[in-house]
């Protein structure tokens, strides 16, 4: 049987629309430690998801056996008839014009061409450039993948993509003086081979973060100004802003941003995008209910300008779905992610922001944060940052996070820089996406700052 | 079935002159998601792999495939294997494991039965029932069962079913300009998690956060539920009692076996064999037969953790920690059933006069897993005043070290099971509330 005549055989028994997404995956994940391999796992995997909408309910069921897909199919619409019985709330899915195509996104070396030996010598190569005598282990970690994916709807919509990636992280340890510190730093993008190239470059970046993390002391507490660095300004605008952005959050009551839409969020200066068509980590031509991907301008001059939706939330919201449905794979169903989110550049240099800060913190790089969307509350730390004091930077600090609420926080912006960098990230919410973010270095007036 | 196609892939990897070991798993995971005071969707699904790792001229290669083509991942395991380097590892041969209950039948039956539905309904329905304005916003009721097969060419064949439980709702109360919100979230191997009680409580927890006070000045004596402890914890203490870190410098233990690293009352040992802790099983993923480890006793740094090959590039031997979160992982050194005690405070006896009590925190992922250095958001949090809970606190961050706030913590005796998954990795913690001093607070 057919992906469609499945999908059509559900309606067929009542429900009001039915989705499969069949994907097959190739990964390679390599791990080097201290220029020794320590990990190599190579596998291939396919199964599929079925979606099944009826009345209000919604019933989903994967497997890894894709010959019992038509019973996962039956156990879908039983699953949603049992949850619409208990339904009040009205739901349905937002329309999309229904596509059929082939979308393959571009690698100029495929990662089936490129030999084990030859990813292994890449790793050893970052290896030996990282060697220091105060560098007491690296770590080196290397995943290629490539998603095939086949999406079919009962509305006739079909889509087949291949999407391939790549990512690399180097983790180093130093000690000296009784003090051991780490640094990261990742590197990647939706393409081939040809992404590793990055990698290089970021040796001297963790090298010399880790330099002074050796020699930094605790950070301060207290509410203070902070400089971000591109990095970090990417972190915060994906966990203070981003995440309260997502259709499905604003529609559970689960956002600070709800009913907001048109509203001043933030100062003229601030302007937010997530955009799955710019290249980056998180880009794709399609996203997992086959909706063609496009730019989302959350923020447009201070003004909420847009969420990012799914078809569920875009039908609950009365607005279009614009490509934001995202599955991490086959085991699960795909809810509101991000891409690539974006801070747009000013038109400031960094020792103007600098001048600006009579006593506070420019921090760099980061290793992750959190929020609570409905609280509109985040958090995310530096992997370094420094003092700075009546405009100069003084000295190194480390273990510093900071923390503000969302809605205050965007309007403290007071500096944007005029040029912009991205990185690479996992965002997770449930499920892991391959994401970038970034933006200049910018100015925030006053946040809280977490030393110790 | 499970375990015919491990030792299809065992035949196979004789066939090709090679040692090695093979892990099947087969599951099913089912979940109730809720949203908005209500079940929103209800996601269902099954798998099946094995992990294949072979030892050719005494270097190790790892593959995953499916049932079917168990020769295809022995060859590629082969393949890799190359890449690797010599390592003197052998093969358990297990005969005998422990004995532990892990398995609940009537788990099977809830979700065969589709009552789950119930569930997740009475946690929703306890949540509206504390105020009109407090609405269950987010959460999940998620049933799991999986079917573990373990075997290697020393002649271990094992096989165990495990079943387990996790639910959490999200308590919110929508305010004008910020909303409120607490989680209460409980796990277990069996089907004894109390539903109603759990949604009351944390519907009854926003209730008491309708107050807001100032952020007290730095320090303070802080008191943490479990939940909350036991964020911080995982991210901090548990990666430095790992075998590997330990060797290669990245914990503080390192040489520190023996000497007094908490509180003289502090407790804490791996022990899977505890009947339905939420890692409680009777071997590793490796073919160990699970026995409790103690790690610190009484203060005291008494072992670390280890798996076979950590075991051999340490030379201590494996201590039955080998576990892998998917067939598609290698085997990696995990705790497996940690269980934190030392205390017999009642929770409530446990608050200062005056002080801050934190029931849930966030961005503790965050921390420095190598000097045990953290810096979070109170994310619940409540000043004590007089003894008792005041007005909450709004963004307050607290910061410290793991390891000095070890030495000087206090343990109540309200156990908690704790559960976190994050990739393959996961924890498994059982612990009660902490109290403790000097932490230094900020912002608001
Ligand atoms: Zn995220």
């Amino acid at each position: 049987m057919t992906l469609k005549k499945m999908v059509d055989g559900i309606v067929e028994q009542g429900a009001r629309f039915c989705d499969v997404r069949k994907e097959r995956w190739d990964v390679n994940h390599l791990v080097l430690k201290d220029g020794n391999v320590e990990q190599m796992v190579s596998g291939e995997e396919e199964g599929a998801m079925v979606r099944v909408l009826y009345g209000n309910g919604w019933g989903c069921v994967g497997t890894s056996a894709l010959e019992r897909l038509e019973d996962a199919a039956r156990r879908a619409l039983a699953m949603a008839k049992q949850n619409h019985t208990f339904k009040e709330e009205k739901t349905g899915v937002a329309t999309i014009n229904p596509v059929t195509c082939k979308e393959y996104m571009p690698a100029k070396i495929r990662f089936e061409d490129v030999s084990f030996q030859e990813k292994v010598s890449f790793m050893k190569e970052i290896h030996n450039f990282l060697e220091r005598d105060w560098v007491k282990s690296a770590d080196i970690i290397y995943r290629d993948s490539v998603v095939k994916k086949e999406i079919v709807n009962s509305e006739g919509t079909h889509v087949m993509m291949e999407i391939p990636r790549l990512v690399t992280y180097m983790v180093v340890t130093g000690k000296e003086n009784g003090s051991i510190q780490q640094a990261s730093e990742g590197g990647g993008g939706t393409g081939g081979y040809e992404l590793r190239e990055g990698a290089y470059e970021k040796v001297d970046t963790v090298l010399d973060r880790l330099r002074d993390l050796l020699g930094a002391d605790t950070a301060p507490s207290g509410r203070l100004p902070l400089i971000m660095d591109h990095h970090l300004t990417g972190v915060f605008v994906h966990e203070a802003f981003g995440h309260a952005a997502e259709g499905d959050l604003v529609t559970s009551g689960n956002s600070c941003l709800a009913r907001k839409l048109g509203e001043m969020v933030a100062g003229e200066n601030v302007t937010i995008t997530d955009d799955p068509t710019f290249p980056g980590y998180g880009s794709f031509p399609y996203d997992d209910e086959g909706t063609k991907a496009r730019p989302r301008i959350l923020v447009d001059g201070g003004k909420l300008n847009d969420y990012i939706l799914d078809r569920e939330s875009a039908w609950k919201l009365g607005l279009e779905p614009n490509g934001g449905a995202r599955a991490e794979d086959f085991r699960v169903k795909p809810i509101v992610r991000m891409s690539n989110t974006l801070m747009k550049a000013g038109d400031m240099k960094l020792e103007e922001l600098l001048e600006d800060v009579h006593r506070g913190i420019y921090a760099r790089s980061s290793s992750g944060g959190q929020v609570s969307p409905a609280q509109g509350t985040f958090q995310f730390n530096a992997q370094v940052a420094y003092l700075v004091e009546k405009g100069e930077i003084t000295k190194p600090l480390r273990d510093v996070s900071f923390s503000g609420f969302t809605l205050d926080t965007l309007r403290k912006i007071t500096g944007i820089t005029d040029e912009m960098k991205t990185g690479v990230g996992h965002c997770g919410k449930g499920q892991s996406a391959p994401v970038s973010d970034g933006g200049p270095q910018v100015l925030i007036s006053e946040v809280t700052v977490g030393g110790r | 079935m499970i375990l015919e196609s491990v030792k299809e892939a065992l035949e196979k990897m004789k066939k090709h002159g090679l040692q090695g070991d093979v892990y099947g798993m087969e599951s099913r995971n089912l979940a109730y998601a809720i949203n908005k005071g209500e079940v929103s969707d209800i996601s269902d699904f099954e798998e099946v792999g094995l992990g294949i790792r072979v030892r050719k001229d005494g270097k190790l290669g790892f593959a995953y495939c499916v049932p079917g083509k168990e020769e295809r991942g022995v060859l590629k395991a082969k393949e890799l294997s190359g890449f690797s380097q010599k390592l003197d590892l052998t093969f358990p041969s297990t005969e005998k494991v422990s004995k532990v209950k892990n398995f609940d039948e009537r788990i099977l039956t809830v979700m065969d039965g589709g009552e789950g539905m119930d569930l997740a309904r009475d946690m929703i329905e306890a949540v509206r029932d504390v105020k009109d304005d407090i609405v269950a916003t987010n959460g999940a009721l998620i049933l799991y069962t999986d079917s573990i097969a373990v075997g290697n060419t020393s002649g271990t064949l094992l096989e165990g079913s495990s079943t387990s439980l996790l639910a959490g709702v999200t308590a919110t109360i929508h305010g004008e300009r910020t909303s409120l919100t607490a989680s209460e979230s409980d796990c277990s191997r069996r089907l004894d998690i109390d539903f109603r009680n759990l949604g009351r409580s944390s519907g009854e927890k926003v209730d008491s956060m309708r107050e807001s006070s100032d952020t007290p000045t730095s320090p303070q004596t802080v008191v943490m539920s479990p939940d909350a402890f036991s964020g911080i914890f995982r991210f901090t203490l548990v990666p430095s009692i790992s075998g590997e870190n330990v060797r290669k410098n990245k914990s503080v233990y390192n040489g520190k076996l023996g000497e007094s690293v908490a509180d003289g009352k502090v407790n804490l040992v791996d022990d899977p064999t505890k009947d339905w802790g939420m890692g409680s099983r009777a071997f590793d993923d490796e073919g160990l037969s699970c026995t409790p480890l103690p790690v610190i006793s009484d203060g005291v740094l008494k072992n670390f953790l280890y798996d076979l090959k950590e075991g051999v590039k340490s030379r201590t031997g494996s201590t039955g920690n080998g576990f892998r979160g998917s067939f598609k992982s290698p085997p990696m050194i995990s705790d497996m059933n940690l269980i934190l005690k030392g205390g017999d405070s009642e929770t409530d006896a446990m608050f200062p006069e005056r002080g801050v009590y934190i029931d849930e925190v966030m961005g503790a992922h965050t921390a420095n897993p190598v000097s045990g250095d953290f810096s979070v958001v109170a994310n619940s949090a409540w000043k004590i005043e007089k003894g008792q809970r005041a007005g909450r606190l709004d963004g307050m961050m607290i910061s410290g070290n793991i390891h000095e706030c070890m030495l000087r913590m206090e343990l109540g005796d309200d156990h908690r099971r704790t559960f976190f998954r994050m990739g393959p990795r996961q924890i498994k913690l059982e612990l009660p509330s902490v109290r403790i001093s000097g932490m230094s607070v900020s912002g608001g």
